[in-house]
């Protein structure tokens, strides 16, 4: 046992916890937690904890259902919910591997790992910083009851004594206390729609510290007898919450979509990186924006993009290429502005990245920068200009991706078949639904 | 007297005119030098050398007169300028350093590491006793300074080494003590050039690789970690910068060209991340970093770590703090697949050309013994402290010590490992480089051979030795791991130290063995007594466990061994075989530590083991019908006639799966080959039961002709282990013979030829299977060919052509066996091709055979069969297109699957990429399909789920250890894109 696993077992006594969680996630980016007490936790780090892998969405087909749980000791961290005067409670995340100890191609922490090991072979880090929406709203929901956020304010609106500040205060400093590193806080544009940005890391851990953040948004707002939600789009009238991602290479040291002198002081890695996702930028879409819900924010206007192009200061466009500021170089990155926070954000990093890496490999040339406003250019514009749209609803997104080598290839055929099988589904019991729009429009009429 | 250039050339010289005149030219030395110039490496060289410092010195006549009066100075001088040019240039340019040899301590003392140190640092002004030493000589002469002091150094070294027949670990130490020191006074020199911040930072050198371990080569890249820490109260950022800087510039002071030459590089590269990770880093960021990232062979690298410059108290806290990660890593997931993957590594990497004559890498190269002895201390180090010696062959002291390596063993490394370095040392003195390669040419090796003290045909000696001492090693290397296990099992009394069982079992389960009592018990089952079988076993068991452990299963390997032992042991041949015949005994052990159905072959028919020296290539189908019908007619009795020619069937088995699983024999010809096998047996076991109906019917001559057609994959030519041979039979009354006769005659045949294949015995059954026939199990099982062609004018489906693409009639009366295929033809190649209503009717049964045939529970992406891009996806998709095209196209009319398609490719029916696509699922599935039987001793349609049959599927399929999940994917892969092509061809 290594000098981190004596760490995690030391901390245990010295800081009197009674539970241990063993966080993982499923393929649709659910957190999945088994409980184990302290004295388990030793043969947990040496054999790992069996579980029935057919029982967690998307894991194992039935025969092959005995999977196991490896704590990886870095990850060890206090819940401070849980723990108030008395005895505490801790988690750690796992990797899931097979019963031989090999890896699981269905665990998605490591599809990410096996994505960012592939990017390493070629000398590139990956590190990306989320700016996290989410709604917050008075009660839990209840089916057939409009939700009703929590305040009426507008973008970086300062309130007094406001619920959403108190809030925010709290779930920062419980972030803190997690050793989750906040950027920035804000009130979004949305009423009772908030923000919180997460320092730069790099993917896995900023994948961990977003599974972390949204189990800590909620029972914060539990904790304040207020409810909060990921869900994309929650109102037709108001914004959506996306989960603006900043991403950026590093070859060892340096920031590899830096270079002084050139446009934006973008690198042609940074170019080529950002001509791989626009030319993937279809097929990956099912996985950054995995919900019949999430294509209801992309469609046009505010924050959310709805057609393939980039540019610079651009916020119409999917691909932002921010200001650069002088003798930050380091800094140099962009900002992906699909993604929404209710994705598996393992799986949606590694896509990005594999998608990116693919326009390095081949060497992909950037189209040009879009540099209107997409939305105000009329169809015709956009066909001249060769500004094509996003998918627009979860049944094209699928069949798109149905045919995605890119996808395959960096999910493992085990999820992309599992989780393509699992959209195909949503989106036929949501084609079957009657919606309140069909009513409200026709039972008067006809 | 003056000597003459004939005495001259027998003393050694080459050259014996020109060593005449330049002895005279040493004046009255001459006489008292010639002997010690004799003795050196390059008598010649020598005196060039000798006459060229003459002319350099101030005092000529003063130093001639030492050397005529002093023995040992003149020794000194004469064997480093033979040996070293390099060293011999270097004093014609600093003719003053001569003195340093008239040192009479040199034959006797070994310089302290921290006088070494002192005098570095005070030829660049720095104060050895500070705190922090910085360098006040101006920069360029320091830097000059440097250079010539650490050849000064060098020389006295040289001279200690070649005059002084130092021991090749001390040599090694002391170089590296010089090289520590350099590294101290290149860090003064980088601190004034860094200037004031400087202070700011401690920063610690920690020596990695061979000047970790305290045993540098002459000329050798020097490896280092930095560690820092900032100073006192000094800003964590503003000591990152100072370190970082002095670091660069401690690697720039060594290895910068300047009119003084080069030192050595300075290599930072094994740090964390590699050359990508930052220079230098905190104690814990070091930490950080091992405990998270890093891979086994980093801790392996760790195992030589040694702080030897700057602040050496933190160089020591950071290697107290990688010490426990060190020596915990053997436990560590995936070690021994890291370790194999490692040593791999190694090998692949040396290029073709110098492989033969490299000293390090290589089979039998240093590398092969420093492998091994880190190996054996990372395993055993944990629980043992006194086996954590820094140096190679100080560990392998400790390690024969604590009876980790057999005595005998041990000291043959020793005493090679100490010769190839030897030799690379005195290679890499010559001229002061860095190689490894042993020189081609014929005045090297002899300069090479004489310094290594072969007076007498140097060449020739150094030759012989150098191939001795590098087959040792190849010998040794692997072995020393396994000896000592017989030696913990042996209940010999012995003197040496003996490994514990517990270690025993640590070793064997570091090298793979899941269950190291049982592997334990077989060890002393087979080497327990005194025969000869035994002691013939302990000289081939250490090379065996090292196969069985390359083997996906080497506790059943080694088990299996036991077993084949057992029932051979006093065979005469057997184990003189595997003695005498490394590749047999090295495929046994991988059969058996991979192959539950080659296991049990070779279980039944022991005499298979000499079958694996022999050539794997499948007989021809005439040899082995000859040799089938041969056995048969030997015996008298029907079913001992099938007994001897289901033998010869269990003997080519044999071949043909030990041809796949060594990878001699490809997928295609494995079907071809096991087809061409069942076509033997029926063959020899028809002639049997006809002649067998014949007599018990008291009949003159036969009252039929018969044959035997092939029907699905045994037609195909794809059969697999595990297959039925799928087949119709058809007969034909003789002239003259009533019906009734023939037709009773034909059908007891049929029952007698597979009640003799199915009679219980010790070769796999050949089931055969008649389920294809007309009107299936409701028909009668043989038919007349007149009563073929009448059910099919009148009630034949679809699917009956259908099946009829892959009838060959094969076996039986050649006649008959032509007619039959001159009625199938047109109907399964019909001339327009099948109608529409047809293609649909194959695509509806299709659709329902998906649907149905998939066995309850199964996972339709990983059965082979039936599965999703599975074999019948193909082959449904290729014989639609034969239907529909193989009567206007010929090359169509083939039963087998990879021919048609190939042929519809050559037609344009099918685009080259979709062909390949389906290619490549046919050949993965049947090769997956081979490898499941193969592993687990009978077949299955599903790829395993079982974790340890689905890794040893992994290996067969040429996965490494380790890679089971990745070959399930790729699977998934490849039958996801054939399914894909599937889609459009078929389904259309």
């Amino acid at each position: 046992m290594g000098k981190q696993e004596d760490f995690v077992l030391r901390a245990l006594e010295e800081r009197d916890v009674r539970f241990v969680r063993l966080w993982f996630t499923d393929v649709l980016g659910f957190l999945k937690s088994v409980s184990v007490a302290p004295a388990e936790l030793e043969g947990a780090f040496e054999e790992g904890i069996g579980f029935d892998g057919s029982a967690i969405e998307g894991f194992a087909r039935v025969y092959e259902s005995d999977m196991l749980a490896k704590p990886d000791p870095t990850t060890f961290q206090i819940l401070p919910w849980r723990s108030g005067e008395g005895p505490s409670t801790a988690r750690m995340f796992c990797d899931i591997t097979m019963p031989d100890g090999s890896p699981s191609y269905a665990d998605p922490r490591h599809v990410l790992k096996r994505t960012l090991s592939e990017a390493a072979d070629k000398g590139f880090t990956f590190y990306t910083h989320p700016e996290i929406e989410f709604y917050l709203f008075k009660d839990s929901p209840s089916a057939g009851n409009d939700p009703v956020p929590v305040d009426r304010s507008g973008y970086f609106d300062h309130t007094a004594q406001s619920r959403g500040s108190d809030f925010r205060r709290e779930a920062i400093s419980m972030l803190e206390a997690m050793g989750i590193s906040v950027e920035f806080s804000h009130h979004e544009g949305g009423p009772g729609q908030q923000e919180i940005d997460l320092r730069y890391a790099d993917a896995l851990s900023t994948a961990d510290n977003i599974m972390t953040f949204r189990t800590v948004v909620r029972e914060v707002a539990l904790g304040q007898g207020i409810w909060a939600s990921f869900m994309p789009k929650p109102f037709t009238t108001h914004p959506g919450s996306g989960m603006h991602t900043h991403v950026s290479l590093f070859e060892g040291d340096r920031n590899a979509f830096y270079e002084a002198g050139s446009e934006y002081q973008l690198s042609k890695t940074g170019r080529q990186f950002i001509a791989g996702i626009l030319h993937h930028a279809s097929e990956i879409s099912c996985v950054t924006n995995q919900w019949v819900n999430s294509y209801k924010r992309l469609i046009g206007g505010g924050e959310a993009p709805s057609y393939i192009c980039w540019g610079h200061n651009n916020r119409s466009a999917m691909i932002r290429v921010p200001m650069y500021k002088p003798n930050k170089g380091q800094s140099t990155r962009i900002e992906l502005r699909t993604i929404d926070a209710a994705c598996n954000p393992y799986l949606a990093f590694a896509v990005i990245l594999a998608a990116g890496m693919k326009g390095i490999e081949q060497g992909l040339e950037l189209p040009r920068e879009a540099e209107d406003d997409v939305w105000s250019l009329t169809e015709r514009e956009r066909k001249a200009l060769g500004i094509q749209p996003l998918p627009k609803s979860l049944y094209d997104a699928i069949g798109i991706a149905e045919d995605s080598e890119l996808l395959a290839e960096t999910l493992g055929e085990h999820v992309y078949d599992y989780f393509l099988r699992n959209k195909r589904a949503e989106w036929e019991e949501y084609r079957g639904q009657v919606s309140a729009f069909e009513r409200d429009r026709m039972l008067p009429v006809i | 007297m003056s000597p003459t250039s004939g005495s001259l050339v027998r003393l050694g010289f080459l050259d014996g005119e020109a060593a005449r005149a330049g002895i005279a030219e040493l004046g009255e030395a001459g006489p008292a030098l010639t002997s010690k110039l004799a003795a050196s490496a390059d008598p010649d060289a020598a005196l060039a050398g000798l006459l060229r410092l003459a002319e350099a010195v101030d005092d000529r006549s003063a130093m001639l007169a030492v050397l005529a009066d002093d023995e040992g100075t003149a020794m000194r001088l004469c064997s480093v300028l033979g040996a070293s040019e390099a060293l011999s240039t270097h004093l014609a340019k600093h003719p003053a350093q001569w003195r340093e040899l008239t040192d009479p301590t040199l034959g006797t003392t070994r310089p302290a590491a921290f006088a070494v140190r002192a005098a570095l640092l005070e030829c660049v002004g720095a104060d050895p006793l500070a705190d922090q030493p910085v360098a006040t000589v101006p920069d360029v002469e320091a830097v000059d300074a440097l250079r010539v002091n650490y050849r000064r150094l060098l020389l006295r070294l040289a001279a200690r080494d070649l005059a002084h027949h130092l021991a090749l670990d001390d040599a090694a130490a002391e170089i590296a003590d010089l090289a520590a020191g350099t590294l101290e006074a290149a860090l003064a020199v980088a601190r004034a050039r860094v200037g004031e911040t400087a202070s700011t930072t401690r920063l610690a050198v920690v020596a990695m690789g061979k000047c970790g371990g305290h045993e540098l080569n002459y000329v050798s890249d020097v490896d280092v970690i930095y560690v820092f820490e900032p100073a006192d109260d000094a800003d964590e950022g503003v000591a990152l910068r100072a370190a970082t800087q002095l670091a660069a510039q401690l690697m720039q002071v060594c290895s910068d060209h300047t009119a003084e030459g080069t030192i050595w590089p300075v290599d930072a590269n094994l740090r964390p991340e590699g050359a990508s990770g930052p220079l230098v880093r905190t104690l814990a960021s070091h930490q950080g970093y091992y405990e998270k990232w890093a891979k086994t062979w980093e801790f392996q690298a760790l195992l030589k770590a040694r702080p030897v410059a700057g602040d050496l108290e933190l160089g020591q806290r950071y290697v107290e703090m990688i010490a426990p990660m060190v020596w915990s890593a053997a436990d560590r997931e995936g070690f021994v697949h890291d370790v194999q993957a490692m040593r791999r590594r190694v090998l692949d990497h040396i290029p073709a050309h110098e492989a033969e004559r490299q000293l390090k890498l290589g089979s039998g190269g240093l590398r092969d013994v420093e492998f091994a002895v880190q190996l054996l201390q990372l395993v055993h180090g944990r629980a043992d402290e006194s086996i954590r010696s820094t140096a190679t062959l100080s560990a392998l002291a400790e390690l024969i010590q604590g009876g980790y390596v057999g005595r005998d063993d041990g000291e043959a490394l020793h005493e090679a490992y100490a010769f190839l370095r030897t030799l690379e040392h005195r290679i890499q003195l010559h001229r002061l480089r860095r190689t490894h390669v042993l020189p081609e040419d014929d005045a090297s090796l002899r300069r090479l051979g004489r310094s290594l003290g072969f007076f007498s045909e140097p060449v020739a000696q150094l030759d012989k030795q150098w191939r001795y001492h590098r087959r040792e090693v190849r010998r040794l290397h692997e072995k020393i791991f396994y000896r000592p296990l017989l030696a913990a099992v042996a209940k010999l009394a012995g003197g040496d130290a003996r490994l514990s069982l517990d270690s025993a079992e640590a070793r064997l389960r570091a090298l793979g063995y899941d269950d190291p009592k049982g592997a334990l018990r077989h060890l002393e089952a087979l080497t327990s007594g005194v025969s000869r079988t035994t002691d013939i076993q302990r000289t081939l068991l250490p090379a065996m466990l090292s196969w069985f452990a390359d083997s996906p299963d080497p506790d059943a390997g080694l088990f299996g061994f036991r077993r084949l032992s057992e029932s051979l042991g006093s065979t005469p041949w057997y184990l003189k075989t595997l003695r005498d015949e490394g590749e047999v005994a090295q495929r046994l052990a991988f059969l058996l530590g991979t192959s539950r159905y080659a296991t049990d072959l070779l279980e039944r028919e022991p005499q298979g083991v000499r079958m694996l020296g022999e050539d794997l290539q499948p007989l021809s189908a005439e040899a082995l019908t000859a040799e089938m019908r041969a056995v048969a007619s030997r015996q008298v009795d029907p079913e001992d006639a099938v007994r001897a020619i289901r033998a010869v069937r269990r003997r080519e088995l044999l071949r043909i799966a030990c041809g796949e699983l060594v990878g001699e024999t490809d997928v295609a010809l494995v079907g071809h080959a096991l087809s061409r096998l069942t076509d033997a047996t029926l063959e020899a076991t028809l002639a049997v039961a006809m002649e067998s109906m014949r007599t018990g019917r008291g009949l003159a001559a036969q009252p039929a002709r018969m044959a035997v057609v092939a029907m699905g994959r045994y037609g195909g030519f794809e059969l697999s282990y595990g297959s039925d041979a799928d087949v119709m039979f058809v007969y034909e009354p003789v002239d003259g013979v009533e019906a009734q006769v023939a037709g009773g005659y034909a059908q007891a045949v049929v029952g007698e030829l597979r009640r003799l294949l199915s009679l219980p015995a010790t070769d796999p059954p050949l089931v055969v299977d008649a389920d294809l026939r007309p009107e299936g199990k409701q028909g009668p099982v043989v038919r007349t060919l007149a009563s073929y062609e009448a059910y099919y004018a009148k009630w034949s489906h679809v699917w009956e052509f259908q099946a009829l693409l892959r009838a060959d009639a094969v076996v039986g009366d050649e006649g008959l066996r032509e007619r039959f295929m001159a009625l199938v033809d047109p109907l399964r190649f019909p001339a327009a091709g099948i109608s529409e209503s047809d293609i649909v009717e194959v695509r509806r049964i299709k659709a329902r055979v998906d649907d149905e045939r998939l066995p309850r529970g199964a996972d339709p992406h990983t059965h082979l069969k039936l599965g999703r891009g599975g074999l019948a996806d193909v082959e449904w998709t290729v014989q639609l297109l034969q239907m529909r095209h193989a009567g206007a196209v010929p090359a169509l009319r083939t039963t087998q699957t990879l021919a048609a398609l190939e042929a519809a490719v050559d037609a344009e029916l099918i685009p080259r990429p979709d062909a390949d696509v389906l290619a490549a699922a046919w050949r993965l599935v049947s090769r997956t399909r081979n490898a499941v039987t193969l592993v687990r001793g009978k077949p299955s349609d599903q790829v395993p789920r079982d974790a340890a049959e689905r890794a040893a599927v992994a290996r067969v399929l040429g996965y490494a250890a380790g890679d089971s999940d990745r070959m399930v994917n790729d699977y998934l892969r490849t039958t996801r894109r054939a399914h894909g092509v599937v889609e459009k061809v078929f389904w259309g």
